[in-house]
């Protein structure tokens, strides 16, 4: 037995002293090295031979994962050296059946910025080359802005494209503003969402009209945006239609509208406190909370304690909503001569 | 008779060592590709595009806090810090017995407020929930005590973001820890429904996030740097293969992101394990492979964080006695996955691999001391060869540990060129220095798994110096 033992810790040994030996030395070298090379990050330039490598190695088809991440990686140092080839080939690349190296591509287009890449971008959008999200973040930082080349996106016979071109034009206020009217009928409720969240940072009478019509959508999402973007829009206005959703079945949508509600401010109370009595019980405490959130329960509780008005919200609100709100009467500290009007 | 069964045992231990060690080799070789995939994705990765496009995915942050009342504030502040578009911050107080509560009320101006969330996980009472006018993104949760998967759950009713990252309270975290996990879930939201990260120990968290990263320090208490060395060997050696492979078993608790709606078809965290992050990755697992459904579980092998390990023997024991009791408890309750095709590389590699290395570990560490102690006693075991084995295996962990070094360097080059040659040379020694330790700890575990003892055994928090 020793002998066998002996042998097997014998083989063991040699593999894995010099094993641990080599790898100490490849750690502290390639540390070392990385050091001097970070002191001196210049990039040297590219020479026509290594170039030529380089365009073979992005031109070529690699089988493995790892072969297609050293054509990505090709690929961005060409890009670096500004090599006449890139258009072509980050054409080439942009069609990888995978999505991570489809990603890679897209985000050297996002650097390089110019009107090719722009339209190489919107291609792989409507194409659905890589992910979408990914391309629509690269075309939102580029410089100068894309907008108009965005516009014949609505009109696209695929939902998605319509979608991301509705989604986004929310940069551009003086763009397509009928044809985003327009979009929040469309037979998708994605595209609907999407128009109603980009409408959301307009303004006049058409787009307050179109937006106050979705709160009644049958998809709750849309109903989600619509909240949003009408208290953003229509302002203290909307007050009634929103407390509305305050018992809406979706937990979603009454979180939109006690968010739209809260942006509101005061201007929100009127309309909150005729929720007090609601016989949905989601609609009360909702109202309580949004009457919380604004100050108007602290502002009770300091200049009426004992008002019956604040007695209907604490009801509303329940136990621990009284609690809260004794507890921060009590730590607040009396601000003497100022009495609510 | 006794010299045969003596020998008989060494050399099933002596099987099992190659085995495991074997299946080591094999990992490390699929964690170098893993890692150099990562790196490259990372490379191409622009964090500042992630960082502030308005199609990053939102994300709540749940952190659970009992008893946290030395490291819950400086945890807050890092989570707060993030470098990230749209995300919360949710700190769920879990009925602690000390100030942890008062020191977050301190330290972010906080008032309770009421908020009308959903109860889609059923917890023990909230008692107050508080905000902030200075973090309108911070929420605390003040609970009465339920345990750390409660308290998760509590965090998880009032989250209101579609992606929910769980953290740990005595964790600080980088900046960048928030888009460095989440950058593999926007690629493709429709099937990764849960990430990981590597993170790193230490005694006091705070000093070493505070250092920029390649100017890190390790811990130079040996005790410290071994827990150290321990961790990059589980994230790099085993997780990133792990992930790679198919069956990422353990999204750790300390940092650990899922998607909601995930999280709510599944039942949220489960209050009947000793701890939530195994029990939940392979509850996961077991559902979407029964039901057939693509998913994707990561370890990603960018550092997001340091956390406090512990700093006495007897802590260190109390905190592997009971992860070694939770692996336990989790292998066994999903043992139907064990070797059922129908579970993927979860059930034929992943489920067993759990088995050999983690459940039987002890079993087999205990059988083969007493037994060589033993044979080379009695004269059957020639102590020279004992010796031997004992270096062999000591290079043979030295060298599984150098490579779980390169990997780390070679991601996120953290740690000083002298620091990493000091790790290296205290490798080898890790079989002699700290193995004992873990031996027992798992021991230990095995023995309460066995009697059914779900407690938590929090060891208690290290006494910091300011950063």
């Amino acid at each position: 037995m020793d002998d066998l033992v002996l042998r097997v810790a014998l083989v063991v040994l040699a593999i894995a002293l010099p094993a641990w030996a080599f790898l100490s030395v490849v750690v502290v070298a390639g540390r070392l090295r990385y050091e001097r090379r970070h002191r001196n990050p210049t990039e040297r330039p590219l020479s026509a031979r290594e170039a030529d490598r380089l365009v073979r190695r992005v031109a070529g088809r690699p089988r493995t994962e790892w072969g297609r991440w050293r054509r990505v990686t090709a690929l961005q140092r060409l890009e670096r050296a500004h090599h006449p080839a890139v258009p072509r080939l980050l054409r080439r690349v942009l069609h990888d059946p995978d999505p991570k190296i489809a990603a890679a591509a897209i985000r050297t287009l996002g650097d390089v910025g110019d009107d090719w890449a722009v339209d190489l971008l919107l291609d792989a959008l409507r194409d659905g080359n890589g992910s979408r999200s990914r391309i629509a973040s690269e075309l939102e930082r580029l410089a100068p802005a894309p907008g108009p080349k965005l516009l014949p996106l609505l009109r696209n016979h695929d939902a998605t494209v319509r979608f991301w071109g509705a989604t986004l034009l929310r940069p551009y206020p003086d763009l397509a503003d009928a044809t985003l009217i327009e979009l929040t009928w469309d037979s998708d409720a994605n595209v609907r969402a999407a128009a109603v969240e980009t409408l959301g940072t307009r303004h006049g009478s058409a787009v307050e009209t179109a937006l106050s019509a979705r709160l009644d959508d049958s998809e709750w999402f849309v109903r989600v945006h619509a909240a949003r973007a009408v208290g953003h829009v229509v302002g203290a206005e909307a007050a009634p239609s929103l407390t509305r959703l305050l018992s809406d079945g979706r937990w979603w949508v009454r979180t939109a509208a006690k968010d739209a509600l809260r942006g509101m401010g005061g201007d929100a109370v009127p309309s909150l406190l005729a929720m007090l009595t609601h016989e949905d019980p989601f609609a009360r405490n909702g109202a309580a909370e949004v009457l919380q959130d604004v100050g108007f329960v602290d502002f009770l509780a300091a200049d009426n304690p004992r008002s019956p008005l604040l007695e209907r919200i604490y009801e509303a609100g329940g136990e621990r909503f009284r609690e809260a709100a004794e507890a921060r009467a009590a730590s607040a500290a009396p601000a003497e001569g100022v009495r609510a009007a | 008779m006794i010299e045969t069964f003596l020998g008989v045992t060494v050399l099933v231990c002596l099987g099992y060592l190659l085995l495991t060690n074997l299946s080591y080799v094999a990992l490390v070789l699929v964690a170098f590709v893993e890692n150099g995939v990562r790196r490259h994705e990372g490379a191409s990765q622009d964090f500042d595009v992630l960082g502030e496009s308005r199609f990053t995915i939102p994300v709540s942050v749940i952190v659970a806090a009992y008893n946290e009342e030395t490291a819950i504030v400086s945890t807050v502040e890092s989570l707060l810090d993030l470098d990230y578009p749209e995300f919360e911050v949710i700190a769920v107080n879990d009925g602690s017995a000390d100030g942890t509560l008062a020191r977050l009320v301190d330290a972010f101006e906080l008032e309770p407020y009421e908020v009308f969330a959903r109860h889609v996980f059923p917890t023990e009472n909230v008692r107050a929930i508080y905000r902030g006018r200075s973090h309108p993104n911070l929420v605390v949760v003040d609970k009465e005590n339920g345990g750390k998967s409660d308290a998760l759950n509590a965090g998880l009713n009032v989250a209101k973001f579609r992606y929910v990252c769980g953290v740990d309270a005595d964790t600080v975290f980088d900046r960048e820890a928030l888009l460095k996990g989440m950058r593999r879930v926007v690629e493709d939201p429709a099937r990764i429904v849960g990430v990981t990260s590597h993170l790193t120990i230490a005694e006091n968290p705070e000093r070493v996030m505070s250092a920029s990263s390649g100017r890190r320090p390790i811990d130079r208490r040996p005790f410290m740097a071994y827990q150290h060395l321990d961790y990059l060997r589980a994230f790099f050696n085993n997780r990133l293969a792990w992930s790679r492979l198919g069956f990422m078993l353990c999204a750790v608790g300390a940092f650990q992101i899922w998607r909601r709606d995930v999280l709510e078809e599944v039942g949220g965290y489960s209050r009947t394990f000793t701890c939530e992050d195994i029990e939940l990755t392979f509850r996961v697992h077991e559902k979407f492979l029964r039901e057939g459904r693509d998913y994707e579980i990561h370890c990603l092998p960018d550092n997001v964080g340091t956390t406090e390990g512990p700093d006495t023997v007897r802590k260190l024991v109390s905190q592997r006695e009971r992860w070694q009791r939770v692996i336990n408890e989790t292998v066994w309750h999903y043992r139907r996955m064990w070797f059922r095709k129908r579970y993927g590389s979860v059930g034929l590699i992943g489920a067993p691999f759990y088995l050999l290395t983690e459940v039987l570990a002890p079993v087999f560490e205990v059988l083969a001391i007493v037994t060589l102690g033993v044979a080379v006693a009695l004269g059957v075991f020639d102590p020279t060869v004992f010796a031997v084995m004992l270096v062999a295996i000591a290079f043979l962990t030295g060298a599984l540990t150098a490579c779980a070094i390169l990997l780390d360097d070679l991601q996120s080059r953290t740690y000083r060129a002298r620091d990493l040659a000091r790790m290296l040379l205290l490798a080898p020694l890790d079989l002699v220095l700290y193995r004992p330790i873990i031996v027992w700890a798992r021991l230990l575990g095995s023995w309460r798994f066995l009697r059914g003892d779900k407690a938590w055994h929090k060891f208690e928090r290290n006494v910091r110096a300011p950063a």
